[in-house]
């Protein structure tokens, strides 16, 4: 009889409890990647499996250091840089994508061309086709430029996928803007960039966060056309991660899981402080404040 | 069938939302909660539904004590600042919609939504969504979907807030002719003193979480026990000069200085008696009872015309003396020129007095 | 404004010209996207009129519509497409369920709701290569976690990737777990979107759960649940990765989507001009897709009006 009625949405510690539960069964794939990253070869590799062991950080030390039998010394591998790589080239493309795309986000909600809506169409779907429809002239064409092996070939390609998306999710925080403001602001004087920079853009700064870390997610982890032009020089954490793949001992999946869960760090903390702006931005800023 | 309020208090945090407010509604009375932005108002309609917790005190309905019952249980019908009309049905289903849970037969539920569309003029928008009607038709439904079921009580939070000032005048008189025919305690809140005037049996005003007075709308704006309430019912508002009590000469005549100097002798309230001379009070009078003649006289202050505005059948004169500002009410016909000097005059218990503590001076 | 431009003059004040700002504006953008995507494009478009192969230093000849006939009468293709139907159908339709549920969780306020959240989105910042990896060594007979647990009901040792619907249920299970957030967040957004009053109302009005839930709940998020649906199946149509990695499209052909014939085709068979016919089929497909997930976004626009 006495049911007490919670505030609507709300609830308490128990239910924390209930959601952790649920959350860390759906999270336990990725807690076995991490714990497997602290086991030695054998327990990685243990039947039945290990829940329980000694846990050690060797693997972590072989990510940077590969200790060579015959000399005994130890040598440093190319992670490190390919940890620069993955960070430099997916932190510069989607920002740059995110640049050009507010650019013509704005265009395209302001100064509305003729065939507006056809550009629009066109943009959206070259992110939407298979990337296996392009990837032979795409490959020619890096040959041939020699952009190959380059940071800036896989940037402008990283960048060229962003861009579509950033422009429809960017246009539709634009859209979402009172016009009024920038008119007076106009009325007064305002110069055109004055009205973009001061007006425009500071309103819609959480909007750009959540476009960044979308953006930074499907980028962080693209493979297929990492592996095809990036070379020794430029080469990123993915494609390093199915190098180690190969070998004749088979998969060291103590020292993947170690690549995976450091490379899951920076992109984890992203997300986490932009969760809130990302909530937004998955559905094409059609949910208002 | 009763609503009693019991010292009920809400704190959010360290805000006290509402602060031991207690009255009680008898059957079929309305009740409006009345009072600026922010005052609690609401927060206590919403702990009389449910869809908030007292922190203290209790709700009572029907004599039994609900605090710990959900909304649902409480058998309360209630209508929503917004109208709260589910955008994915139609005005006949919105309207049909509190009455799935009362076990009703699909026939018994088309007479019912039937006779409270022709009561609210409803018939022709039976079939469209809230997205495609005019806000006065939105209140309608809203309403006729709070009044279709025949619950304990009636809540209303602004019912008339979003509404354009001719459509309001309309509502109001549509839904107090609404009210008079469902024998329940209802309460309604709102921040408009007219539409508290006009529907309210009693009306409860308040300030800060507090209730400052419960009365009916006569004694409110007539008798209002204190400062506050004085100064917030009424239109233009009241009149409240500081002064000093200075002399008593018997019969509620007593004299005051107001600042600048001036001093005047009016007839008050006969508790003034009781105050000892050199108390510092507020006096207050009603633009419309305050009198200007030419001569001067005792019972009022020499004062210069500030400001003429015309309000149609009556003027509005802003009078002013170097220190305090007054206002006046008084027919068109009698003309005034700004700058002109005139001498006011407060006819006899036209004038509430407030002690320091803000509340007034009078023999109940 | 038009004194903000006098001071150039000649070409630059014919370019920053109000008339020109929009397309100038857009020019990046289209510049990028055409050099990156829309040239290549064109070009595969044209290569897929030639019996081009990227093995071979012949020089191509024009074969017309040769191509595209080849494909659409070869009968491994329509294998192919079916078996992506049933991968990208049950992975979408896993994905929503999962992703519903886990947004009907988390639409409430809790304590550390921000930190529990995270468990659950990340699954989506992995690549693809690590989930294809560890779910083939979870699935592994011998050192699997799963097999490990399923022999605990079942005495033989359990291959959970030997069987053709075994392979696919396994792919299926890795990609929608990896996706099943992204479909939360489509949700949680549309969740979070209901005007609480309308909740409160509901409560005055002693609506039943399963009321409420059909009356207000599910209006506000069915244009979302079907942006959700699109966008999952035209992702997921392009499931590459994991299914190379944990399958390599086994056991037979069981598991071979149209991405990883595709690919084949192109990079093991080297038959260049066959597989953009068959990539421009499916970019077909993916645009019709695409269309209708734009349907989906403007009704949703127009309703959040």
């Amino acid at each position: 009889m006495a049911r007490r009625y919670r505030e609507i949405g709300k609830a308490g510690w128990g239910y924390t409890l209930i959601t952790s539960i649920v959350g860390l069964i759906y999270f336990s794939p990725v807690l076995w990647i991490i714990l497997t990253a602290f086991k030695t070869r054998t327990d990685a590799l243990a039947v039945p499996p290990k829940l329980f062991f000694t846990p050690t950080l060797e693997n972590f030390t072989s990510v940077f250091y590969r200790s060579s039998i015959t000399t005994g010394t130890s040598q440093s591998t190319d992670m490190a840089l390919y940890f620069f790589n993955s960070i430099f080239i997916a932190g510069t493309s989607v920002g740059l994508a995110l640049i050009v795309g507010t650019l013509a986000a704005y265009a395209f909600s302001r100064y509305p061309l003729r065939g507006n809506d056809t550009y629009l169409f066109i943009i959206l779907t070259t992110r939407m086709m298979p990337p296996i429809v392009v990837i032979i002239p795409i490959f020619l064409m890096f040959r041939l430029s020699g952009l190959a092996g380059s940071y800036w070939g896989i940037i402008l390609l990283y960048t060229a996928f962003n861009i579509p998306f950033s422009v429809w999710l960017v246009k539709s925080f634009f859209d979402e803007l009172n016009p009024e403001i920038e008119d007076a602001a106009r009325m007064d004087g305002a110069s055109e960039s004055r009205v973009f920079f001061k007006f425009c853009i500071p309103q819609i700064l959480a909007g750009l966060s959540a476009t960044f870390v979308f953006g930074l997610i499907l980028t962080w982890n693209e493979f297929l056309f990492a592996l095809l032009l990036t070379g020794v020089e430029t080469r990123t954490v993915p494609v390093a991660m199915a190098r180690t793949l190969g070998g004749e001992v088979g998969v060291d999946y103590g020292l993947l899981a170690a690549i995976v869960t450091l490379f899951l760090l920076p992109i984890f903390f992203v997300t986490f402080l932009l969760q809130n702006q990302l909530l937004r931005g998955v559905t094409f800023g059609t949910v208002k404040k | 069938m009763t609503i009693e309020l019991k010292n009920l208090t809400k704190r959010f945090g360290d805000l006290t939302a509402v602060d031991q407010v207690n009255f009680d509604v008898g059957d079929g009375e309305v009740l409006c909660l009345l009072g600026p932005s922010g005052c609690g108002k609401t927060t206590t309609l919403r702990m009389i539904a449910g869809l908030e917790y007292a922190t203290e005190g209790d709700v009572i309905l029907q004599g039994k004590r609900v605090n710990e019952l959900a909304p649902r249980d409480r058998n309360v019908a209630m209508s929503f600042q917004f109208y709260a009309l589910y955008p994915s049905l139609s005005v006949a289903d919105n309207l049909a919609f509190p009455l799935h849970a009362e076990g009703l037969s699909a026939s018994e539920i088309d007479a019912r939504v039937k006779k409270i569309s022709d009561t609210l003029q409803l018939g022709g928008i039976l079939k469209r969504t809230p997205g495609q009607l005019a806000e006065g038709e939105k209140q309608r439904v809203a309403v006729g979907r709070s009044i279709i079921r025949d619950p304990m009580c009636f809540l209303f939070d602004e019912p008339l807030s979003r509404l354009d000032v001719q459509l309001r005048e309309e509502m109001r008189g549509e839904i107090k002719e609404v009210l008079q025919d469902l024998s329940r305690p209802t309460v309604i809140v709102t921040h408009d003193q007219l539409e508290a005037l006009t529907m309210a049996d009693r009306i409860a005003v308040m300030r800060d979480g507090r209730v400052e007075q419960v009365d009916t709308p006569h004694n409110v704006f007539q008798r209002p026990t204190n400062l506050f309430v004085a100064g917030f019912i009424g239109t233009p508002q009241m009149n409240l000069l500081p002064a000093t009590f200075t002399e008593s000469k018997g019969d509620g005549i007593a004299q005051f200085a107001v600042q600048g100097g001036q001093s005047m002798t009016i007839q008050v309230d006969r508790r003034i008696e009781e105050l000892s001379p050199g108390t510092n009070v507020t006096l207050g009078i009603r633009p419309r009872n305050l009198e200007i003649s030419r001569e001067s006289a005792e019972d009022g202050i020499s004062t210069v015309i500030d400001m003429v505005e015309p309000m149609g059948a009556e003027t509005l004169i802003h009078l002013n003396d170097g220190h305090q500002d007054l206002r006046l009410v008084t027919d068109w016909r009698i003309p005034h020129a700004e700058g002109d000097k005139v001498h006011t005059r407060f006819p006899p218990h036209a004038t509430h007095v407030f002690t320091e503590d803000e509340q007034v001076l009078r023999t109940q | 404004m038009a004194n903000e431009n006098s001071r150039t003059g000649g070409f630059g004040a014919w370019l920053l010209d109000p008339k020109r700002r929009g397309a100038l504006l857009v020019t990046p953008a289209i510049t990028i996207l055409f050099v990156m995507n829309i040239f290549p494009l064109l070009w595969s478009f044209g290569l897929s009129f030639f019996n081009y192969r990227a093995s071979s230093l012949k020089v191509p000849t024009f074969r017309g519509l040769s191509n595209y006939e080849r494909v659409l009468t070869d009968d491994k293709v329509w294998e192919r497409f079916q078996t992506t139907a049933i991968i990208v159908g049950s992975s979408v339709i896993l994905q929503l369920i999962v992703g519903f549920l886990l947004a009907l969780m988390f639409a409430k306020a809790f304590p550390m709701r921000r930190i529990v959240l995270m468990l659950v989105l990340t699954p989506m910042m992995l690549s693809f290569v690590s989930v294809g990896v560890f779910f083939k060594l979870f699935y592994e007979p011998t050192f699997g976690v799963v097999s490990y647990l399923l022999s605990n009901f079942s005495d033989d040792r359990f291959v959970v990737l030997g069987t053709p619907a075994g392979a696919i249920a396994g792919i299926v299970i890795a990609d929608a777990w990896m996706w099943s957030p992204f479909v939360m967040l489509l949700v949680l957004a549309g969740l979070v979107s209901v005007p609480k009053y309308l909740y409160e109302a509901a409560e005055i009005d002693r609506a039943s759960s399963w009321r409420r839930f059909w009356t207000i709940t599910f209006p506000y998020i069915k244009s979302l649940l079907l942006l959700a649906v699109l966008f999952r199946t035209i992702e997921t149509f392009k499931l590459f990765d994991i299914v190379y990695i944990i399958t390599e499209g086994g056991p037979g052909s069981s598991t071979e989507t149209i991405a990883v014939y595709l690919y084949r085709t192109a990079f093991q068979f080297f038959r260049t001009s066959q597989s953009s016919a068959l990539a421009y089929i499916v970019l077909f497909i993916v645009v019709v897709l695409t269309n209708l997930y734009l349907y989906a976004v403007n009704r949703r626009a127009e309703e959040v009006d």
